[in-house]
């Protein structure tokens, strides 16, 4: 008897526990279907910027007025470096967004068919002007002749310059004629009179290798064929350009070894290669400049950074999501994301329209580094696969970063790493 | 003498033994259907939490090794023994299985080593021993992940380690860029935060022999050294046999000390099985071949739990 | 005997007699034990005070050479910062909240199944035992994918389910059980006999004599329990992807500028804040802390 008693005690005291995980955690559970007719959507960024994420609240709200069926837009920040594993979890656990920023994983979702094709809902929108896209920049996301993202950041890489620090160590740059072996002299120059940093490939961090594409491209090397089907890491212009790196490192000591932390925007190096929009992290405790970046024995190249947004197919809401695409990249609302992200539309592209909501750059900065570069830039590596390639490419590029290592070995050990991966 | 009965006692106490038997014997029919049922009401929640949340899923996993998987559409592809032939051509395997063994031994050696020291040290009375005790510990009760954060920090080449190093007139290396060093720094970085736990049971251990037979040992003429090897570590084994098991099924699974200070780098040779694992199946979306690796983790994690079963009837002091 | 073993799991004994401070070669042997102590104590505590002095540093001054303990121009910018950038709050109560639950669903299940494991006679006990044992071998990373895809079925993807449920039934919570049972068995089967002839059934026995006894092995449970789910890093990383509902462990990792650079400054700030109110508590409570562990029954 009595230990019946006790054991609907005990019971009810699990019941108790029950509830409060329930009561817990029933507020976190959200993002479900609230009633008929009302749809919510959902977009991930990378950017946590609060003045970026007020724009795009604020043009989510002006087409909410006009489209009562939909209640809520909301924009998720996903950190950076984990944004392709989240993203890519997310649509794995059914919690997929309606509509996703992408950089390098745009391949492999194009590739496993996962984005809405975007070309005829644009073409047919009014007003919406798809001609005005500019095809260099629109090729990354477009297969068979069908855009699957809308290119809203194309952001070339330029050459940013701390004054006081040159100035410190005597040096000048002078912009029309530099190289890279002008920068390593420099570098090498301010590293010996300050203790400081010469130049920095930011983001690279000895991990990130494709960021040195602003590198080797200037020396005529590219990572893989066009088709994306051959390795030519082992390239001879390849071998020029990490030799150079190399000698930047442990010879010149231009350039900080692996392990070294050394920001430029908190006035650690005289150089760093950074994308345009990085200008925002200047905060005006030293006289900088921007450069466009340095020519290297191929002569000058540009090179982009890209950011796309498109809808997946995996969205609950694809033709809302759609549309709203379609409204946030009008050529009204291009005009006011071109304060933060270099446009693809060519009526938007001239130094003096980006230069009027840009607090950090004037206009003959951004008319140099941005405009003048957009039409023959090349992008970062970009491949389907691009997790495992990253991290293959990184465990055999990690043996160059000694100072006896043997470039051409590594490089041929970097294409025997990657080559399965490209002919997949 | 008291351990050494009191142990066998509480051994001879174990399951098999009748307790409560008068009890028993007036209703023995009713009493002991009725203990068997509360018996399995009280281990069902945690007997269904392991069927549920553990052997179920090993179950899945095997079935998720037969097959490729497009995460994006969620097709699961059946391709029977390709993600094990996978295994034999691997090129990096080999390696991460190489830095799985050295990081798993060096924890576990230096983890019992500096545990059983400290232990040692700090068994007596004296001024701030609690203070020490203390101190010793404290690292258990930090967030793995804020502790590696900061010895990230401390490991930069121009970082804090270095810079105590440079005052002293020592170029020191630089910790996480190359291998040998990148790995000694993730084997120190987990033990230190961790040895704590073993400390302290490995003090219990030593405050539970008797200091009668020190004392004994010592009239004979025995040395510290005999003392410690022939009667405190034969009396303290049975601890020694389970923090071993425990601090090398921890170590296995260590992955936010490699997740945050060296991504598995340099060149993988810090890429554990456990970070594998989770690169493979995370971060490359290649689920089928992420579960053939976790089988052969859980492979393993069994043999080495049965070797240390079997290993324990020759160096586990007092055994039946 | 069996009585002995009880009372002296909570009597630590300390076996080295006083030293006499006459004793010349003790006093050179107890300077140098202090000396090895103190060396090997600064890995120990050097990250922590670091840590929590680096908080109030400038970013500028993180990185200085030669390397600085405290800052001349201390700053509260990463803590303002550590909220701004993060619902870190929210995270922190997330945290508690989890911990705190996991930690209290554990200690009941595993002190009724470490009771019966050790207590009650039942048919299969040996197997059943067995098979708990096992949830503590496997590691959580065979589990994780198809764990993930059985919680995506039930749609508690990006919920804290997954961590209250797989924290306080699988793996840890299989240690607590172990740690119980080890516990129970050490007792005298004397308590049961008198327990039994005032009339009390097993549930009794567990509820009203067995469990106020086993304060030391709950306290070490509560213990490991809670750090177990306050140190939970694979798992959120792969549940949870809305920074509300993010834990510590995996918030301090995010702070990252838009770009991916790390901002050094306020991930000190947070790592500080995680771990200060543990380590407050850890150094008030130090004394039941260690020896709660210490008389946990995981003697062996």
């Amino acid at each position: 008897m009595k230990t019946t008693k006790k054991l609907v005690r005990v019971a009810a005291l699990a019941a108790a526990v029950a509830m409060v995980v329930s009561a817990c955690s029933g507020s976190d559970s959200g993002g479900g279907e609230s009633g008929p007719g009302s749809v919510k959507l959902r977009m991930t960024v990378w950017t946590a910027d609060e003045a970026q994420l007020a724009l795009f609240n604020k043009i989510a709200d002006a087409y909410k007025a006009d489209h009562k069926e939909i209640t809520s837009i909301t924009f998720d920040s996903l950190p950076f470096p984990e944004y392709n594993t989240t993203l890519t979890t997310q649509i794995a656990g059914g919690n997929s967004p309606d509509l996703a920023w992408m950089g390098d994983l745009s391949k492999d979702l194009i590739a496993s068919d996962a984005l809405v094709p975007l070309t005829d809902k644009l073409k047919d929108t009014a007003g919406w002007n798809y001609d005005d896209l500019l095809g260099s920049v629109t090729s990354e996301y477009t297969e068979d002749g069908k855009l699957y993202a809308y290119p809203f950041s194309n952001s070339p890489f330029g050459l940013y310059v701390n004054k006081d620090l040159l100035a410190k160590a005597k040096q000048t740059v002078d912009p029309a004629n530099l190289t890279w072996d002008e920068v390593s002299k420099i570098g090498s120059a301010v590293n010996k009179a300050t203790g400081k940093g010469g130049f920095v490939i930011r983001d690279f961090d000895y991990a990130n290798w494709q960021t040195l594409a602003t590198v080797w491209t200037g020396f005529g090397a590219s990572a893989w064929s066009k088709d994306g089907k051959t390795c030519e890491f082992d390239s001879d212009k390849m071998v020029d350009a990490f030799q150079f790196l190399h000698d930047a490192i442990y010879v010149d000591k231009s350039m900080p070894g692996p392990g070294t932390t050394a920001d430029f925007f908190a006035g650690d190096s005289a150089f760093t290669v950074a994308q345009v929009s990085r200008a925002s992290l200047l905060d005006g405790s030293f006289k900088y400049d921007v450069l466009p970046l340095p020519a290297g024995p191929a002569g000058k190249a540009s090179v982009l950074g890209q950011a796309g947004v498109g809808v997946l197919k995996s969205s609950k809401h694809v033709d809302e999501a759609t549309d709203f695409l379609a409204y946030l990249t009008n050529p009204e609302n291009a005009a006011k994301l071109a304060q933060f992200f270099p446009p693809p539309r060519k009526s938007l592209l001239s130094g003096k329209a980006l230069a009027t909501n840009n607090p950090k750059l004037n206009a003959a900065q951004l008319q140099s580094v941005v405009v003048d570069q957009l039409a023959d830039a090349v992008t970062l590596p970009n491949h389907t696969s691009p997790a495992e390639i990253a991290q293959k490419g990184k465990t055999a590029l990690d043996a160059m970063w000694k100072p006896d290592a043997d470039v051409k070995q590594v490089l041929t050990s970097v294409c025997s790493a990657i080559d399965p991966l490209l002919a997949k | 003498m008291t351990t050494l009965t009191t142990r066998s006692g509480a051994r001879g106490a174990s399951v098999d033994a009748p307790l409560g038997a008068p009890a028993r014997r007036k209703r023995f029919w009713t009493l002991s259907r009725r203990d068997a049922l509360t018996g399995y009401l009280f281990v069902a929640p945690q007997l269904l939490g392991v069927l549920v949340f553990v052997i179920f899923p090993v179950g899945l996993a095997i079935y998720y090794s037969l097959n490729d998987w497009n995460v994006f559409t969620g097709d699961l592809d059946f391709v029977g023994g390709k993600n094990y032939a996978q295994l034999l051509d691997d090129p990096q395997l080999p390696k991460v299985l190489g830095a799985t063994a050295i990081f798993s031994i060096g924890v576990v050696v230096l983890n019992i080593a500096l545990g059983l020291g400290l232990a040692v040290m700090l068994n007596r009375r004296f001024r701030g021993v609690t203070f020490f005790r203390t101190l010793f510990f404290s690292p258990v009760v930090v967030s793995v992940v804020a502790w590696t954060l900061v010895w990230g920090f401390l490991l930069q080449d121009n970082g804090g380690i270095n810079g105590v190093l440079e005052q002293v007139g020592i170029s020191g290396p630089n910790w996480l860029q190359s291998g040998d060093t990148a790995m000694i720094a993730v084997v120190v970085t987990q033990v230190v935060r961790s040895v704590g736990v073993n400390m302290v049971l490995f003090l219990s251990a030593l405050q539970g022999v008797p200091s009668e037979l020190h004392e004994a040992a010592r009239i004979d003429g025995a040395s510290n050294r005999k003392i410690f090897t022939s009667i405190t570590l034969p009396l303290i084994s049975p601890t020694l046999l389970l923090t071993a098991i425990i601090t090398i099924v921890g170590a296995l699974q260590a992955f936010a000390q490699i997740a945050v200070l060296t991504k598995g780098g340099p060149e993988l040779s810090t890429t554990v099985l456990v970070y594998y694992v989770f690169q493979q199946a995370f971060s490359f979306n290649d689920i089928g071949y992420g579960s053939t690796l976790a089988l052969m983790l859980l492979t393993f994690v069994m043999i080495l739990t049965v070797l240390q079963w079997q290993l324990r009837r020759k160096w586990v002091f007092y055994e039946d | 005997m069996r009585t002995e073993t009880a009372l002296r799991v909570d009597l630590p004994r300390v076996i080295e007699p006083r030293v006499r401070p006459r004793d010349r070669a003790a006093i050179g042997r107890r300077i140098a034990l202090y000396v090895a102590l103190i060396v090997m104590a600064l890995p120990f505590a050097v990250p922590t005070i670091w840590m929590i002095a680096s908080s109030f540093k400038p970013l500028s001054e993180i990185f200085a050479s030669p390397p600085t303990i405290f800052t001349d121009s201390p700053t509260l910018a990463g803590y303002r910062e550590a909220f701004d950038f993060q619902p870190f709050a929210r995270q922190y109560f997330n945290s508690v909240y989890i911990a705190v639950l996991v930690t209290m669903i554990t200690m009941f299940v595993s002190s009724l199944a470490g009771y019966a494991f050790a207590r009650i006679k039942f048919p299969g006990q040996n197997l059943l035992f067995l098979v708990v044992l096992i949830g503590l071998l496997v590691p959580s990373e065979v589990t994780i994918v198809p764990l993930f895809q059985m919680f995506k079925n039930l749609g508690m993807i990006n919920t804290h389910w997954p961590l209250i449920l797989v924290t306080s039934l699988a793996a840890p919570c299989v240690l607590a059980t172990f740690i119980m049972r080890q516990f129970f068995i050490a007792l005298p089967g004397e308590l049961e006999e008198a327990a039994r002839l005032d009339g009390l059934g097993q549930v009794g026995i567990w509820w009203q004599i067995f469990l106020p006894l086993a304060k030391p092995a709950l306290s070490a449970v509560a213990i490991l329990t809670f750090l177990a789910s306050w140190n939970l890093y694979l798992e959120p990383t792969v549940y949870i992807t809305s920074p509300d509902l993010f834990t510590l462990p995996q918030a301090l990792t995010r702070y990252t500028d838009a770009y991916g650079g790390e901002m050094w400054n306020t991930q000190l700030a947070a790592a500080t804040m995680t771990v200060a109110p543990v380590l407050a508590v850890f150094l008030i409570a130090q004394k039941q802390f260690v020896e709660g562990l210490a008389h946990s029954g995981l003697k062996g």
